[in-house]
């Protein structure tokens, strides 16, 4: 069955994109990751244009993050101070990140601009997940508890000035690093189409030294605003919002993710972020793979972009 | 492949680490899941086609020659020209005047046909008459890009800009377009892939240098073709016996919306005798109509509505699944 797509202006078998939202959403279930890093890629190798794929994933991923945030919320589990002073930073960070998307794809250089985002951050976190988890797996081979964190040790954060108390993470710390971080997920989460969780959360445990249980709530309840934000903001700016695919991605994503998060119950921690960093890096691979095979025509032609209308 | 084998031995080592059966069948989903991303490539019919905004209105695609426009009126009856030499001339007409882009459009087919009139009733017998047929989208301003390989990375690194090209053209003939007229009559009637017009600023005219320019000019043709919107059929207009003809253009899914300028040339001996043209109009209507034109015409209502229906399909499906959990 054939749907006329009215943004992305293609007909496009409705199946393949709900089959799409469901595989990715029965993986984010299993690992508890938004799935934008999957998904962006998914639909640009399928012939969506970049700038529509990241618009429109934005959209998806605020209903896939919703209804974690507020589930996270009923269990207490969000910073909400904390989460302001990230979505503050991560507003700017996506208004910055939606003029930069302008400005490189009338440059002509905003595919190139995506594809070595995807590789560097996903090739980045990617590779520390697996020697994470492969340390950790082998520590609980050898008879070892596999939960090692340190904690209470002070590092040059604790240098800087604006302290704020967060009360829910139990933490008297600048304001600067939560609004960097904040900002810097903001910023990818307008250029690559993603929520940015996978980058926040590792920035919280480590260099925040936020407690585990309040992580997952305060970044899903940042992720929904921004990427809200970032909705918006694609929509006025580039009209590349396409509701129709956005819909089917929503469709598809929350029943697998249902599906996922029972499946996911059954691995332990550190398989999970082995699958994951696999995961991870095989989508770094892919993208990188299209960076450097030489393409069937060297030529691509484009509309020109007057603003919009 | 090397990449299709790293693939399997990722998925095989990660068969290796997972135990139960369950997470097995999550692991053979995630590897399907990888494996169908691994295979789709960009199809030609689904490449990516961008509406732009009408920069030059129909008008301008009528030929230089005839500048009025075509009536758009469904009663008006087909144009007609008679060249004063001889008496033959063409008439014609599409099958369909206006082509309705909606939710279920897949492309569709419009049937050109029409008649010689008037013609020399001998030179009728032996089908020395040649015809063209021309369907021509909107002109529209367009960039094509070169890659270069820069530090192991195909990167865009040339560009020229076109300020007006024809978003879609396909053109069908009798014959060979060599056999049926001469260059000189092909280009001043935009008759054939090396006539389509694509003019440039004369900015961009100074910056590009001649075999730079007609690379890229190339290029158009070649990236349209493949996308299925540029189509040259020697054979594609068919006689019914000795005066009637027609051709069947198809278009296809990815077509650009907007309206198409219908042309048929009747040539005798290597000289143009007659043509004839008709405008079909192409326009989004119903649901198609209303996201695109909300999308456009008020984009942060859009946006707000696209974040609702995002907001309140997540709330829906938590409520219905943790009910059904109970």
């Amino acid at each position: 069955m054939y749907f006329y797509l009215p943004i992305a202006e293609m007909s496009a078998n409705i199946w393949v994109f709900l089959g799409m939202g469901a595989a990715v959403g029965f993986l984010s279930g299993v690992f508890g990751v938004g799935g934008g890093f999957l998904m962006t890629p998914l639909l640009i190798f399928s012939g969506i244009p970049p700038a529509v794929a990241v618009g429109t994933e934005a959209a998806q991923i605020v209903a896939s993050s919703v209804s974690g945030a507020v589930a996270q919320y009923r269990r207490n589990n969000v910073d909400i101070k904390m989460g302001l002073v990230l979505l503050a930073g991560g507003m700017v960070g996506s208004i910055f990140g939606v003029q930069l998307v302008v400005f490189l794809r009338a440059l002509g250089q905003y595919d190139l601009f995506v594809s070595l985002s995807y590789v560097t951050f996903l090739g980045a976190v990617g590779t520390l997940m697996m020697i994470e988890s492969l340390n950790t797996m082998r520590q609980v081979r050898a008879g070892g508890s596999g939960s090692n964190r340190r904690s209470g040790q002070h590092n040059w954060i604790h240098g800087l000035p604006f302290k704020m108390r967060f009360h829910r993470s139990k933490l008297y710390i600048s304001a600067i690093p939560p609004l960097v971080i904040g900002a810097f997920v903001g910023l990818l989460a307008a250029i690559m189409g993603v929520g940015g969780g996978f980058i926040m959360v590792p920035a919280m445990i480590y260099l925040l030294r936020m407690p585990t249980n309040v992580v997952v709530g305060t970044s899903l309840f940042q992720i929904v605003f921004v990427t809200a934000l970032t909705t918006v903001l694609h929509a006025t700016n580039n009209y590349t919002v396409d509701i129709v695919l956005a819909l089917l991605l929503m469709v598809g994503g929350v029943i697998g993710a249902q599906f996922g998060t029972v499946a996911g119950q059954k691995l332990k921690g550190e398989q999970l972020r082995f699958l994951l960093a696999a995961l991870v890096l095989l989508v770094c691979l892919r993208v990188a793979y299209g960076l450097i095979v030489t393409p069937n025509d060297l030529y691509s032609i484009a509309p020109v972009l007057a603003g919009g209308h | 492949m090397a990449l299709t084998s790293t693939v399997q031995n990722a998925i095989a080592t990660a068969q290796t680490v997972v135990k139960s059966s369950h997470s097995r069948a999550a692991v053979a989903f995630a590897a399907t899941a990888l494996a169908l991303m691994w295979g789709i490539h960009p199809s030609p019919s689904l490449a990516q086609v961008y509406e732009v905004p009408p920069a030059v209105g129909p008008q301008s695609i009528t030929d230089p020659a005839t500048t009025t426009p075509s009536p758009p009126a469904q009663t008006a009856p087909a144009r007609r020209s008679v060249n004063s030499e001889t008496s033959a001339s063409i008439e014609m007409d599409v099958s369909t005047r206006s082509v309705a882009v909606t939710s279920a459009f897949t492309g569709t087919a419009i049937t050109v046909f029409g008649a010689i009139a008037g013609g020399d009733p001998t030179r009728l017998a032996d089908a020395s008459y040649d015809i063209v047929i021309i369907v021509e989208g909107t002109f529209t301003p367009l960039v094509v890009r070169r890659k270069s390989n820069v530090v192991g990375l195909w990167i865009n690194t040339r560009s020229m800009q076109f300020e007006t090209i024809p978003s879609y053209y396909t053109i069908a003939s009798t014959r060979p377009l060599g056999k049926i007229a001469p260059r000189r009559v092909l280009r001043s009637n935009r008759i054939g892939f090396d006539h389509v017009q694509m003019r440039q600023s004369p900015k961009e005219s100074r910056r590009i240098g001649p075999n730079e320019k007609a690379e890229f000019r190339e290029a158009v043709i070649r990236v349209k073709q493949r996308e299925g919107l540029y189509k040259e059929d020697n054979s594609g207009v068919t006689f019914i016996g000795k005066s009637l003809f027609r051709s069947e253009v198809r278009l296809p899914a990815n077509v650009p919306v907007g309206p198409l300028a219908t042309r048929a040339y009747l040539f005798k001996d290597g000289r143009l005798i007659a043509k004839s043209d008709q405008l079909v109009t192409m326009r989004r209507e119903g649901f198609e109509r209303f996201v695109h034109d909300l999308a456009f015409d008020r984009p942060l209502l859009y946006g707000l509505l696209t974040v609702f229906l995002a907001i309140s399909a997540g709330l829906i499906a938590s409520a219905t699944f943790r009910s059904r959990r109970g």
